[in-house]
């Protein structure tokens, strides 16, 4: 029976590598396809040989974590090589695409109207007027100029002419015709009235790798995400191009950037302490007090407590920004009423902290309260048992026997939120946006910006619109910086270790 | 074995029989609109289909991500035909290489400021429906019928209800687009013209010495309690609704909070000080074509003739009251007076600008006005240093 | 460590709580206050609003162009055949690397922490990317599919999630599945018919997590899911602050308040498992 699931899995896994990897080998996703074959390789190699059964635990979680996590970051590395960002997010060969596809309309042109007729075969027969009555037949690219009585109008009187409603049925077809004029220009459509004399405005040369102005004959060549002309003028779009440790040299070479760093840096290690530590205390605190068998209403307690969990973080957000408003705030209402003073939450670099991490508190014990309900259960009752016997207060227990058990399972997770909240962009963008300013600040960043809001300002806020290239660049930088403190911290915690030796 | 024979077949089957998904079709229009938009524009497509029997569908996004998205979907190809959008996004959506130039068949239908919203580069990117500007919606039971005229009124005027505990004016704050009156009104500006007449994003005109002196005067205003101070949004609204400010400085958005508080409120342009009118930024919205849509001539066929018409543009109004920029839906439209009001304040307007250097702007700006308004920094500081880190931001990246 | 309390141990335990349920609940009093308001504000001055109507609820029901309840079920389904699937991977996952000792399995878990620390800052786009191309070969988990979402929230299913649950199976001891193995069970049995239900609170929690985490999460939805009724509640709701200036605070706050309710319904589900662990005597170390 086990065998049998197990073949059973295996199957599937490989129908749908097959799957796959008929399609990559189609759509000539080469690299793609190699990638896939050594990870079929694996699997087939962990179902089958007896050294891979530990693994075939891992398989569905790892094949999931691989494809949706690993992937960003591979591609948030290929990203901060490059100029990505706004003026360059398209191919080179959609801006080529888009540039060829540019027409003038000749200044003086004119206009002619059209009816247009489909033969038995299907193709379409375009009969123009200009203003003084001259006609032209356009069929297949040709045109074809009438006289008075022309044959060819008898011809056409045999096919079906199009109604307008046929028309705007065939926009797509007409607008897909184009008909010489002379050497340079083209007869197109210009809307569903009327077709009028075109020049291409560029022209590709494929060979070269440049673009050609039609009128001028001005050469454009791809230049750092450009096509620009020899003085430098460049034709948008840009197009996303590799350009190598640029934005790492733009970051790093950048004093405006640099300068406020350490100042940026050190609150960021603050607030990730900081909000570790309130959500932990309060949230291990309330667990204990609600796993308390002989408390009355517990499960009440434990519901409502939640609640903060389960309304939107954005909107709550934006409701406690309105209770700590310093004029008008009800938390400052309350303050007046009771101490008859206020407090300038959101003004004052320190007060903007502390509402920070009130706020952070707010959204977070419930959380920690969950984990460390599910991790106390892990305590078996005989523990205390045995401890009370032995005389040890209730102190001594929490000290010697909850701490040290509950940590096996929650250490980890303590770290990992400390990693959460360095980078938790999103309680510092809704709440306080980095704010307070700094007076006089020469860089733009706030009091309360950690690094990730800091880089936010930088990418998102640039002169030159969004700046992805430079967002990953300093993503990256700042998973380094992460990653290490995180490795750091397993060391000093002892997480990786296992308090279970008896395996 | 037979069973995973079976298993295998079974597999194969549930693959090739998929849904395929949703994307931009030719033949078909896919438009993004917006909530507000969205009925109505469902509305003209049933009579599209009607008409031609070509289908026209509509998805909605919040009015933001439909920028930000179309930068992400539309180069893949599952991008719309048509957006809803604000001219205020044309530079970043054409340096991007993201929507197309279209054809009015009627340019002399749209009122000219919009169309001028719409222009880069001597071609229209938009059709407008919609234009909007911030003025002053005033209390009637505490400002009078006619509300101030000027701000040495509403000054007198805060000084009376100051002594109840309530403003003679409130506003968002810390909000540059809010606040660009109290810079304009004096002669300052965001970005000058070059010699050929675009905007240079290194000639940032926010710390000159009238906007440097109407900053001034916007301290005052906040030390002498006429203005409410470090009112978000949100606060100032509820001031307003609650009776305890004359004047709110906002947008035609406004109204129907306002009304749904049953407040006797009046529009009108920002009040003069020293006989200037404070000049807001001009905004207007309208509908775009995608750079990769597979029906760019069936889009423009679409827009021209189904949606720049009047009763689409009524229909438009009716869902989200904004003053028109299809003046033959003016005429009844301006017959609001609320409406009538925007258009007045709007006339004074200096369109927003359009450039991807204004993102460069908004932070930096509004980091000065709430370093005056936290009384953390005197006026003239702030805001030239504010201006020296916008120049060098735009430095910084290329310019 | 616990036992019965004398009446002040008691009261002063209620009064901590209390104290907390007041902080928990004070913020979220605005909202219900505003889901009742016609007025639309968010922050008004008062709590008890000037007039109390049902509108806002109404609108959530009977809205075509907003279909909340219809939004609430996705959410729901969502959340809850993601979560099964994150339990029962992690479980696995959490087994091996409590049970066995195989070669890389230090490095297999400080890897899976690792990537999670890394800054998501340009997922979106790139997972939109990889989406697209799965579509083209699967379409059933492409964009706009609540199969392929699903697809991408079980991404986050190791990480914290596997330690958590390593941690409590480590705390579980051996000595049952031992004499289980002595019996002729595999070590998969004694995952299944062991660990698994003496796991139950664990399990529970994990649940409970990644339901919470999937319900609220609408970044990567919003940008994979495009059509009106696939939508998420909290794509959805983002559609009402839809511009910074005029927001419906009101049905935006009666829908919070609804949306709210399948999460408290599963954790008041889920409770009993949450601490109702280990009975004592059921695992001698």
């Amino acid at each position: 029976m086990g065998k049998m699931i197990k073949y059973m899995i295996l199957g599937i896994l490989n129908v749908a590598f097959l799957w796959v990897a008929l399609f990559l080998l189609s759509s000539q996703a080469y690299f793609v396809f190699v990638l896939l074959l050594l990870g079929a390789l694996l699997a087939n190699l962990v179902f089958l040989a007896p050294k891979g059964y530990p693994y075939r635990y891992l398989l569905p979680a790892a094949f999931f974590m691989v494809v949706m996590v690993v992937y960003p970051i591979v591609y948030t590395v290929y990203i901060s090589v490059t100029n990505y960002g706004t003026g360059n997010i398209l191919h080179k060969e959609q801006v080529i695409a888009q540039l060829e596809d540019r027409y003038v309309l000749e200044p003086d042109a004119e206009d002619y109207a059209f009816q247009a007729y489909r033969d038995d075969r299907g193709d379409l027969w375009l009969l123009f007027t200009d203003s003084r009555g001259e006609r032209l037949l356009g069929y297949r690219g040709q045109l074809t100029s009438l006289q008075e009585q022309d044959p060819l109008l008898e011809q056409l009187a045999d096919f079906a002419e199009l109604t307008r409603v046929d028309l705007v049925r065939a926009t797509n077809e007409l607008s897909g015709q184009s008909f010489a004029y002379d050497h340079t220009h083209e007869l197109r459509m210009r809307n569903i009235n009327s077709f009028s004399v075109y020049l291409q405005q560029y022209s590709y040369d494929r060979e070269n790798d440049a673009l050609i102005e039609s009128e001028t004959g001005t050469i454009y060549t791809p230049v750092g995400g450009y096509f620009q002309d020899p003085d430098g003028t460049r034709l948008t779009p840009g197009f996303r191009a590799v350009v190598g440790i640029n934005n790492f040299r733009r970051l790093f070479g950048n004093p405006q950037i640099t300068g406020p760093f350490v100042r940026v840096f050190i609150w960021t290690i603050q607030w990730a302490l900081l909000s570790v530590a309130t959500t932990f205390v309060v949230g291990l605190f309330l667990a204990i007090l609600l796993n308390d068998p002989y408390l009355r209403l517990r499960k009440v307690y434990r519901s409502l407590l939640i609640l903060p969990y389960a309304i939107p973080a954005f909107i709550s957000a934006l409701i406690w920004r309105g209770l700590f408003n310093t004029e008008l705030g009800v938390i400052n209402q309350i303050l007046q009423a009771t101490i008859g003073s206020s407090v300038p939450w959101l003004q004052d670099p320190l007060w903007a902290k502390v509402a920070l991490v009130i706020l952070n508190l707010w959204l977070g014990f419930p959380y920690m309260m969950i984990i460390c309900l599910g991790a106390l259960q892990s305590i078996g009752a005989e523990m205390y048992e045995a401890a009370v016997v032995d005389g040890a207060s209730s102190w001594q227990q929490f000290r010697h026997i909850t701490v040290p058990l509950l940590m096996v399972s929650v250490a980890p997770l303590l770290v990992s939120s400390f990693a959460f909240n360095f980078n938790n962009f999103s309680v510092i963008y809704l709440l306080t946006r980095g704010r307070p300013p700094i007076v006089g600040a020469q860089t733009p960043a706030g009091h309360t910006d950690i690094l990730i809001s800091y880089t936010y300002r930088l990418a998102f806020e640039s002169g030159r619109g969004i700046d992805y290239g430079l967002a990953s660049s300093v993503t990256l930088v700042i998973f380094l910086i992460t990653g290490a403190i995180t490795f750091f911290n397993f060391r000093f915690t002892g997480a990786l270790e296992d308090v279970n030796k008896n395996v | 074995m037979k069973r995973i024979a079976t298993i295998f077949f079974l597999l194969v089957l549930v693959m090739s029989l998929s849904l395929p998904t949703m994307a931009s079709v030719p033949g078909e229009l896919l438009i993004w609109s917006d909530g507000e938009r969205a009925p109505v524009l469902a509305g003209v497509a049933k009579e599209f289909v009607i008409e031609y029997g070509i289908t026209v569908r509509i998805q909605e996004l919040p009015f933001g991500d439909i920028r930000d998205n179309l930068a992400i979907v539309a180069p893949t190809g599952e991008g719309p035909d048509i957006i809803v959008g604000a001219h205020d996004w044309l530079g970043q959506l054409i340096t991007d290489g993201l929507i197309e130039p279209i054809e009015l068949a009627d340019e002399s239908a749209f009122l000219q400021s919009g169309l001028d919203a719409f222009t880069w580069g001597g071609k229209y990117y938009g059709i407008p429906y919609a234009i909007e500007a911030i003025g002053l919606i005033y209390n009637k039971d505490l400002a009078g019928d006619e509300g101030p005229e000027t701000f040495e009124e509403l000054i007198e005027l805060g000084k009376e209800l100051r002594e109840e505990g309530k403003y003679a004016l409130v506003m968002p704050q810390p909000d540059p687009y809010h606040t660009f009156p109290f810079f304009s009104i004096l002669g300052g500006y965001v970005f000058g013209l070059d010699a050929d007449g675009v905007l240079d994003p290194l000639d940032v005109g926010l710390a000159n010495d009238g906007a440097v002196e109407g900053f001034e005067f916007f301290e005052y205003l906040l030390d002498e309690r006429i203005l409410a101070r470090a009112t978000p949004y949100d606060t100032m609204m509820s001031l307003f609704q609650n009776g305890n400010a004359a004047g709110m400085i906002t947008g035609p958005w406004a109204f129907g909070d306002v009304r749904s508080a049953g407040i006797n409120y009046g529009f009108k342009q920002i009040p003069s000080y020293q006989g200037q009118y404070g000049r807001p930024f001009l905004g207007a919205q309208g509908f775009m074509v995608s750079s990769f849509s597979e029906n760019k001539m069936l889009a423009n066929l679409f827009l021209n003739e189904f949606v720049a018409t009047k009763d689409t543009m009524l229909a438009i109004y009716e869902g989200d009251p904004r003053p028109t920029a299809f003046l033959p839906a003016a005429d009844i439209i301006n017959e609001d007076p609320d409406m009538r009001g925007v258009m007045e304040s709007a006339a004074e307007g200096i369109p927003m600008p359009a450039i991807p250097a204004m993102n460069a702007v908004w932070t930096a700006w509004s980091d000065a006005l709430e370093l005056v308004i936290n009384e953390q920094s005197a006026p003239r500081p702030a805001i030239e240093n504010a201006v020296q880190l916008i120049i060098q931001t735009i430095k910084d990246s290329g310019y | 460590m616990y036992r019965k309390h004398s009446f002040f141990r008691a009261l002063w335990r209620h009064v901590t709580l209390l104290l907390f349920v007041v902080f928990a609940l004070f913020p979220i009093l605005w909202v219900i206050s505003a889901s009742f308001n016609p007025a639309n504000t968010l922050v008004g001055q008062s709590l008890v609003p000037r007039s109390i109507s049902l509108d806002n609820y109404r609108q959530v029901f009977t809205s075509e162009q907003y279909p909340i309840a219809l939004w609430i079920k996705n959410s729901i389904l969502i959340g809850l055949v993601t979560s099964a699937l994150v339990v029962v991977m992690t479980s696995l996952a959490a087994y091996a690397f409590s049970r066995f000792r195989f070669r890389g399995r230090r490095e297999g878990l400080f890897a899976s922490l690792m990537v999670q620390v890394f800054p998501q800052m340009l997922a979106a786009v790139s997972i939109y990317l990889l989406v697209l191309s799965v579509g083209k070969i699967m379409p059933a988990l492409g964009i706009n599919t609540h199969a392929g979402l699903i697809m991408v929230y079980l991404g986050g299913a190791m990480g914290v999630n596997a330690w958590l649950m390593k941690g409590y199976f480590d705390t579980i001891p051996t000595s049952l599945e031992e004499s289980a193995m002595i019996d002729g069970a595999s070590p998969f049995q004694a995952y299944y018919m062991i660990i698994l239900p003496l796991a139950r609170p664990i399990l529970a929690v994990i649940f409970l997590l990644q339901f919470i985490g999937t319900y609220s999460e609408f970044i990567l939805a919003s940008v994979l899911i495009s059509s009106s009724e696939k939508y998420t509640l909290a794509v959805g709701l983002q559609l009402f602050i839809h511009d910074q200036y005029a927001s419906r605070w009101g049905v935006f706050s009666a829908a919070s308040v609804l949306g709210a309710l399948p999460i408290v319904l599963l954790f008041m589900f889920l409770q009993k498992y949450l601490v109702s662990g280990l009975t004592s005597g059921a695992v001698k170390g």
